[in-house]
């Protein structure tokens, strides 16, 4: 059977042979599993076939067609991926966006293609697609919802519930025996899979359409170097319009029987993680801190005895994991130091936060700090970096097992040819690059040059085949004095001290550079509890002499790892987080530099004319949607 | 530490309510079994019938008193007299040439019936005056068996208890005794377990926390208590059945008194309102530990040579467990199964302190 099966994995796979294959040979395996009031219900792949079938022949009845787009919009539910899948059997453009976005971001989805239906999780989705109806003059005539809570009353034209969807779909698909197997074998390798969007870090969000032979080939490109095995158990929580998301909950998990864990609500994903165990778990740098501090401040208020064994055997795993990682070989008792944190510590931590039956552990999208690193590998979980991008379907390179460095992402996966261009730049060739943006021919034509994708990362492949990215080739500053210097490099450097959650660093042309920072209030807050450090609000907090002093050090290190000329100088704590929502951030948090410049000019100039404190007023979105405004002095310090 | 919860889910309402959600306590429970099975293997048949035997009975008999007493919150100070109807039907039912399966089981309701009329009556007061009309109860019975010839042979006399033989086979050996008492606590502590995850175990905690609260909740709070007082008091009855089957082997009206009464209260408080695991503790503590004191001290008068005269020698081991119940009560007034609760806690959240959120 399983040689019958990887032989099938040719190119000219598509979803919805993959799904009839899952349907008839492996049709009483589990599909998804999803958490509804703390019971996971389980639907079989025979089962969720039939859904799909169904919900795609739903979705055509309401006008469903290629060419045409439909709005995914909330959490990850099951049937929001059922959704996914049946738009692509019909050949349609499934477009998912961050639960989070305004009205403004899906005014610009709707300028790009006519989107005539759009699946939403609840109410508050709800509402939010119908105010958007109201602002523009046309599109989304349907609105499906998944949850009905909420929406008894509700007497729009269009909006239906999913199950009446899925009503309509099965009595239309019940009139002819055939046209389950039609709608199967309708879509082609080169029909749309997916409609996903660039992050945005400069300017409005491009749009990224992945065919279903770009997001297959990357997922057996992914099989290939091992990133995942078959029959997989994975936890579905990161965000749907991530093109992550997409290349392992769909399409990998389709490829490769995975069931897919739905968390019942955002909220209780690490409870719901706790409770599955998933096998595979791939994380942003940022999650992966978020639960070390929670670990962290966890043993601090823990008790003398468990305090005591855990600095016992942690300290000592770090430590052999840092020799490790430096090239150095272990003492002789360090098996057995291993052995038994294992037994006493190490086993019950991943015990507690579901970790206890990972395969594989990944970290992508930017540069993971070496403590963070290094405390989960020290903790026996093999923690990887990966490498890739919405415009290569997600995966392009990825470590080794075994073959860890902190400064490379490992080699490119088998499939995927990597090349560096005079300048410097990453270049790409697979079939999982997609065919161009999405009606942008000069973008695309910048983006592709005869087969090749030009990442826009500028990096280089080290002797024995390991990929280096050093940060965006657009992002390359120069200070006055023509220092060459990339400032997310030394953001993230920055970001590795727990206590910082976000770093702006600004010097593009001048003398020297400094730095803009929102320290991390649960880390910092937590600190203030315990040092008796008073305080009332985040802005009073991160204003506070103490904190200052708390973060300093990570500037010292920074500046012990640039060039003399890089030294950071100075630096302000801003008095709000940087948020999606007020557009300093996009969605999966990358910095927007210029809104960020643009909005905190008063601040730079401040941090460059010498005086000692500079007034600023922050512009803040409230989740109601209403706008306030944080007024404050903020002291400059020097570092 | 020992508690790995990861993995662990539930993908229907049967799975979510499982008896052991947690599979250490789960292997935990087996093991103790398996012991249990082997220790006539292991342990000589002194300690097995005079020590592990009494406390397996009592033990069953502690948990059909916590049924009432923790369970539905309604004080009992009678219970040694519901085993007494328990243990002379029974040992009346045998003599009559009935087979002792059948023995066990008149026994047990005869005890239920008796237990369930005087709650009728009891459970019109509430507290302390239900306190105090089960005391009566024990009373009554006291005074019908010392003075019921037919029953009890008259006041200063014992009924001899006929050989036990279930399934057709005599059981005479020490082994056979302690399976029959191992059996039976098991039986009743499965039951016990399994009153935790039903609607009528919820019902009787719902009586329990506040009854017209109950009753408001539509739970009957009247029938409830009479249902715990009849299961509680089956238990109670065949426990003293067997008990005078398998470790006295002769009933007499003194083996039921008041003070037994007392003791088996003692026991589930000391052990644990409503805790089935601190019901074998509390039993543990009462019945084992004097012994054990009584041949420590025994043991260092002797060691040291001290000159003790033997009425001393009596008392100090009373006090000794007295002032340990007092210390326990002291330090955890919930009883001995909250303070396993506690360590269990302790091992649960290693190595944190509390439960993440």
């Amino acid at each position: 059977m399983v040689e019958a099966a990887k032989s099938q994995f040719s190119a000219s796979e598509t979803i919805g042979a993959l799904l009839a294959r899952n349907a008839s040979s492996y049709g009483s395996n589990i599909a998804i599993r999803e958490k509804e009031r703390g019971i996971w219900k389980e639907t079989t792949w025979a089962e969720y076939a039939e859904e799909v079938l169904a919900c795609a022949a739903g979705l055509e009845k309401i006008g469903v067609k290629p060419g045409k787009a439909v709005l995914i919009l909330g959490d990850n539910r099951a049937r929001l991926y059922g959704g996914m899948l049946a738009i692509s059997l019909l050949g349609a453009y499934a477009m998912p966006a961050y639960p989070g976005a305004t009205i403004e971001e899906l005014q610009h989805f709707l300028s790009e293609v006519e989107i005539v239906a759009a699946i939403a999780e609840d109410q508050e989705q709800v509402d939010k697609l119908l105010e958007l109806r109201s602002a523009s003059a046309s599109g989304i005539a349907h609105v499906i919802y998944d949850e009905t809570r909420g929406l008894g009353s509700y007497e729009d034209d269009g909006l239906m519930s999913w199950d009446h969807l899925i009503k309509v779909g099965l009595d239309y698909l019940n009139l002819d025996p055939h046209r389950r197997d039609e709608l199967l074998n309708r879509a082609k390798p080169e029909d749309p899979a997916i409609f996903l969007h660039s992050s945005g870090t400069t300017g409005k969000p491009k749009g990224v359409v992945l065919s279903q032979k770009n997001v297959l080939a990357a997922a057996r490109n992914g099989h290939a170097a091992g990133v995942y095995g078959e029959d997989e158990d994975i936890l579905a929580y990161l965000p749907m319009a991530w093109v992550g998301d997409y290349a392992i909950t769909v399409a990998a998990a389709l490829m490769f029987r995975f069931t897919v864990n739905v968390p019942e609500r955002q909220e209780t994903v690490v409870r719901d993680m706790r409770e599955i165990a998933p096998t595979f778990y791939l994380a942003a740098p940022r999650s992966w801190d978020q639960m070390l501090t929670t670990i962290q401040v966890g043993m601090e208020n823990s008790t003398p005895l468990k305090k005591w064994f855990y600095h016992f055997f942690m300290d000592r795993a770090i430590a052999a994991e840092t020799r490790k990682l430096n090239g150095h070989s272990g003492g002789a008792l360090e098996p057995l130091g291993r052995f038994l944190g294992e037994a006493l510590i190490f086993g019950p931590i991943k015990d507690q936060f579901g970790m206890s039956r990972l395969r594989s552990a990944f970290t992508g999208g930017e540069a993971i700090g070496e403590d963070t690193f290094v405390f989960y590998r020290a903790l026996g979980i093999k923690l990887r970096q990966f490498y890739g991008q919405t415009e290569n379907s997600a995966i392009t390179a990825m470590q080794a097992p075994n073959e860890v460095r902190l400064h490379t992402v490992g080699k490119p996966a088998p499939g995927v040819e990597v090349k560096i261009d005079a300048s410097g730049e990453i270049l790409l060739r697979s079939e999982s690059v997609f065919d161009g943006y999405f009606n942008k021919p000069e973008a695309s034509a910048e983006a592709l040059v005869s087969g090749w994708l030009h990442t826009g990362d500028a990096g280089y492949l080290e002797d024995n085949g390991q990929l280096v990215v050093l940060g965006r080739v657009s992002e390359v500053m120069h200070t006055a004095g023509g220092e060459r210097y990339v400032p997310n490099y030394i953001e993230n450097r920055l970001k590795f001290s727990p206590y910082i959650k976000d770093a702006a660093v600004v010097g593009a042309g001048r003398n020297e550079l400094t730095a803009m920072i929102c320290v991390d209030f649960e880390a910092v807050g937590h600190w203030a509890e315990v040092n008796g450090v008073p305080y009332v609000s985040y802005s009073d907090l991160s204003q506070r002499d103490e904190v200052a002093a708390l973060i300093r050090p990570a500037f010292e290190r920074v500046n012990k790892a640039v060039t003399e000329p890089l030294h950071l100088k100075r630096f302000v704590c801003l008095p709000k987080e940087f948020d999606p929502d007020d557009g300093e951030i996009t969605r999966t948090r990358k910095l927007r530099r210029k809104v960020v410049e643009e909005r905190y000019a008063d601040v730079i100039a401040a941090l460059y004319d010498g005086s000692a404190e500079v007034h600023v007023s922050a512009q803040v979105a409230y989740e109601t949607g209403e706008m306030g405004k944080v007024e404050r002095n903020l002291p400059i310090r020097e570092v | 530490m020992f508690y790995r919860l990861s993995g662990v889910y539930h993908s229907s309402l049967i799975s979510d309510s499982r008896m052991f959600k947690v599979p250490a306590d789960r292997n935990l429970a087996v093991f103790l079994l398996l012991i249990g099975l082997a220790a006539p293997f292991i342990l000589p048949s002194l300690y097995l019938n005079s020590y592990i035997l009494p406390w397996l009975i009592w033990t069953a008999a502690a948990l059909g008193l916590n049924l009432v007493t923790g369970w539905a919150g309604q004080l009992h100070l009678g219970y040694a007299a519901v085993m007494a109807v328990g243990a002379y039907s029974a040992i009346h039912t045998v003599r009559l040439g009935v087979p002792w399966e059948i023995a066990l089981i008149i026994g047990g309701l005869a005890a239920s019936v008796i237990g369930s009329l005087f709650a009728f009556a009891a459970l019109r007061v509430k507290g302390l005056y239900l306190a105090l009309t089960t005391l009566a109860m024990q009373f009554v019975m006291d005074w019908v068996l010392t003075h019921s010839p037919t029953i009890s042979g008259g006041s200063h006399s014992s009924l001899q208890a006929p050989t036990l033989a279930l399934l057709g086979q005599q059981i005479t050996s020490d082994a056979g005794y302690y399976y029959v008492a191992l059996g039976w606590c098991v039986l009743v502590t499965i039951f016990m377990l399994n009153l935790k995850r039903t609607g009528l175990g919820r019902a009787l905690v719902a009586v329990r926390e506040k009854d017209f609260a109950a009753a408001i909740l539509g739970v009957n709070s009247f029938y409830y208590k009479i249902l715990a007082f009849a299961a509680s008091s089956f238990i109670a009855g065949v426990s003293g059945a067997l008990l005078v089957a398998t470790f006295y082997f002769l009933a007499a009206p003194e083996q039921f008194s008041v003070n037994v009464s007392i003791q088996v209260l003692a026991m589930v408080i000391v052990g644990g309102l409503g805790s089935i695991i601190g019901s074998y503790f509390g039993v543990a503590l009462i019945l084992l530990v004097p012994g054990l004191v009584n041949g420590l001290v025994v043991t260092a008068s002797e060691e040291l040579g001290m000159q003790v005269n033997v009425e001393t020698l009596a008392h100090i081991p009373n006090a000794v467990y007295g002032a340990l119940i007092v210390i326990i009560l002291m330090i955890e007034p919930l009883g001995l199964g909250k303070l396993y609760g506690n360590i269990r806690d302790y091992l649960m959240t290693w190595p944190f302190d509390q439960l993440r959120k």
